[in-house]
């Protein structure tokens, strides 16, 4: 008993080695944290004030001039534009498709097992091989066409060359790809459903759809916050497939990113400045859409 | 014992984190060699075991000088350059990049007029009079490759001379259920096109067309242009291009040819290699011509540079000096690079070896013919330095032009565009 006694020494000694452990485990965390997130953050913040080019130098501080331009763009417009459109598909489509999905597939067995296996493959592919393989597919010739064509379609769809059609080809890949994600997550909040609140919803005379909406879709609310922010975060700074499948095209613009823009504008262009500053806004916008929809869905997690 | 491996695990991360700071290769070898990068790029023609055959016979000459190959992800191997300069891993010699942008920003070495002295135009490309990469190859952007066959089967009795009857020969091949043009969307697949439409519409009542935009005496808005934007458009909304085979790249479009998608394929010269060297050939005759001007006069496109450039930062620059001016004057390398990519080497005295194909042979003649005729313009979107656009233009003008294909846009739209774009870029 006696040793539990502590001293004031002896205490404050334990504590400044309980901090020293801290620090010493947090250490490596925040030293990736700072160099790899917020040192490229505020660089790009800096950048993003001047008008830099490497290819122009010298460089000069343009202050807020970026900022003001973007708004009188016309291709950053467009670009918020496809970002927006591509982003409700991305989160809409493989959330309610993904919630039918586990619905289904919310039963034991082998057969559901390895359903789950499958729909959950295109999310472990690399973005670049699932762009390739559907550019592929969707190819003017591809198989799909080929398809198209046997059932008497004699003139298919331009999938990625149709200019009124590329973006929502595009975002019906990333759908595709997402949606196995999605699955997953609401198969785990099916699974935690306690049953018995099902029973006794069953013993109350509930129809499944009342069982459903009464019981199932209010518990799933935690599934549902974290696949829409996963899929708004995701969709707003998507790249690698326009990049792979439609490089922002056909023509100037049709499925040009923010993300794309950026890489585009500092790459291409070579106005590093002004990527910055698309790039800084580009942050804001997400953490802004990101920290409202997080906020409207535990609020909504919080009534229950 | 916790803390034993959480300081250990500590001092690996900070010491990789530092590693990537401030890393700075030894690309000395223990051997006293000196390592040179090389950024390339591979295509249907140029591959993977081509470019190591050359390097090769470089560096059996220059045991002094290893090669590191870097391999170009994507079509775009001037913006991937970029890329490399921007994360400072800008390679010591390149191949077939603008150097528009990097010679400016003082990224390359300027070659002298004695280094230059083997070259036929040692000035072509040069970057506010200065000479950054070796004028090495010409090309002519595009001829334009036919199916005989399909013309035959269409009544189209001989290649067109003036524009009115490729337009004919076009319209009888489609009502004939071919399709007139294969193309595609981007900068190597549709540019040619554009590119053929422009040098007779544009470069050849102004060859200085684009100092004279340069100057801005010039615009995109200007008659000649406009034309000739209009026809690309008017050839897609004839049915004669299809718009549905923008999404194709370059790759896809030559084997789209050569399959016996359609009847015509204006292209560069190196297509004459994918046609002399098919694994395969296809099962019918190919013949070319120049794109057609209005008048019927005779004009040919073409662009020589394109060849190896040199770091001006490289660590060892005698070795990539010594490496690229080798590279590009190396008889075999010449001989190889007219077989495998169908180039007209522009070094003096360089005759095409005997083993050259056909199609290759006559269109190489044809180039000849056109200099001794005087005929030569340069090929718009293609040409570098002081002769071409300002940099991230091209792509705006390889956007416009798909555009223009689709119907997205219209000719004055897409005029406007490039001169805001132009301004933008200057």
């Amino acid at each position: 008993m006696g040793g539990s006694l502590l001293t004031p020494k002896r205490s404050a000694r334990r504590r400044r080695q309980r901090r020293a452990d801290f620090a010493l485990f947090a250490a490596p965390g925040i030293l990736v944290y700072v160099c790899f997130v917020l040192a490229p953050i505020v660089l790009s913040f800096s950048y993003s004030l001047t008008d830099y080019n490497p290819f122009s130098p010298p460089t000069e501080n343009v202050g807020a001039r970026n900022y003001q331009d973007l708004f009188s763009d016309q291709e950053f417009l467009q670009s918020l534009r496809v970002t927006t459109t591509l982003t409700l598909i991305v989160v809409i489509v493989p959330n309610v498709l993904g919630l039918a999905v586990a619905l289904l597939l919310d039963r034991r067995g082998w057969l559901y097992n390895g359903l789950r296996s499958v729909f959950f493959v295109p999310m472990v592919l690399s973005s670049v091989v699932v762009s390739v393989i559907w550019t592929r597919l969707l190819d003017h010739d591809g198989p799909v066409n080929h398809v198209l064509r046997s059932l008497g379609v004699s003139h298919p769809p331009g999938w990625l060359s149709d200019p009124d059609l590329a973006l929502y080809t595009l975002s019906s890949i990333v759908a595709w790809q997402m949606l196995g994600f999605c699955v997953v997550v609401w198969l785990a909040g099916l699974q935690s459903v306690p049953r018995d609140l099902l029973e006794a919803a069953e013993l109350d005379g509930a129809t499944a759809f009342q069982r459903f909406r009464d019981v199932t879709w209010r518990l799933l609310a935690p599934a549902l916050t974290i696949n829409t922010v996963v899929l708004l975060i995701s969709a707003f700074k998507l790249f690698d497939h326009v990049q792979v499948i439609t490089r922002g095209g056909p023509g100037r613009g049709t499925t040009n990113t923010i993300a794309f823009n950026i890489l585009d504008t500092g790459f291409t262009e070579n106005r590093q400045g002004y990527a910055s500053a698309m790039a800084v806004t580009m942050l804001v916008i997400i953490a802004c859409a990101s920290a409202v929809a997080l906020k409207l869905l535990q609020r909504r997690e919080i009534s229950l | 014992m916790k803390k034993t491996v959480a300081l250990a695990l500590a001092g690996v991360l900070v010491a990789g984190i530092s590693a990537c700071g401030v890393g700075d290769d030894d690309d000395s070898s223990g051997d006293g060699k000196q390592k040179i990068s090389f950024l390339v790029f591979e295509t249907p023609n140029l591959t993977s075991e081509f470019w190591d055959e050359q390097i090769a016979q470089v560096t059996d000459k220059h045991p002094d000088i290893t090669v590191e190959k870097l391999v170009s992800p994507t079509d775009d191997r001037t913006d991937y350059a970029r890329q490399l300069l921007a994360s400072d891993q800008f390679p010591d010699v390149l191949i077939g990049i603008s150097p528009a942008g990097f010679a400016e920003a003082g990224n390359l070495y300027a070659w002298t007029d004695e280094e230059l002295s083997d070259f036929v135009y040692p000035h072509n490309g040069a970057v506010d009079g200065k000479v950054y990469q070796l004028p090495a190859n010409t090309q002519t952007i595009p001829l334009v490759y036919y199916n005989k066959a399909y013309f035959q089967q269409a009544g189209v009795a001989a290649p067109p001379t003036t524009y009115a009857e490729l337009l004919a020969a076009a319209e009888k091949l489609k009502a004939a259920g071919i399709k007139p043009f294969v193309a595609g969307g981007q900068h190597d697949s549709l540019g040619p096109l554009f590119a053929g439409i422009l040098g007779t519409d544009l470069y050849a009542d102004n060859p200085e067309w684009m100092h004279d935009r340069r100057a801005g005496d010039a615009s995109f808005c200007d008659a000649g242009f406009k034309a000739g934007a209009a026809k690309l458009a008017d050839l897609a909304a004839k049915g004669y291009i299809d718009r549905a085979d923008v999404s194709r790249d370059h790759a896809a479009v030559q084997e789209a040819f050569l399959a016996g998608d359609g009847a015509m394929y204006p292209m560069g010269n190196w297509f004459a290699s994918g046609v002399d060297n098919a694994d395969e050939p296809p099962d019918f005759e190919i013949g070319q011509f120049p794109w057609p001007s209005d008048d019927g006069s005779v004009v040919v496109p073409a662009f020589t540079g394109g060849g190896l450039l040199v770091s001006s930062s490289a660590k060892h620059l005698d070795a990539a000096r010594t490496f690229a001016l080798e590279f590009q004057t190396n008889q075999a390398y010449l001989d190889n690079s007219a077989k495998a990519d169908g180039l007209f080497p522009a070094i003096k005295g360089w005759e095409p070896p005997n083993a050259v194909g056909d199609t290759y042979r006559a269109g190489f003649d044809l180039y000849q013919q056109a200099l001794q005729d005087d005929a030569v313009v340069p090929a718009f979107g293609f040409e570098a330095g002081d002769d071409g656009m300002l940099p991230g233009v091209v792509e705006s003008w390889d956007a416009s032009a798909v555009d223009l294909v689709t119907g997205q846009r219209s000719v004055d739209d897409v005029c406007g565009f490039l001169d805001d774009e132009w301004e933008a870029a200057s």
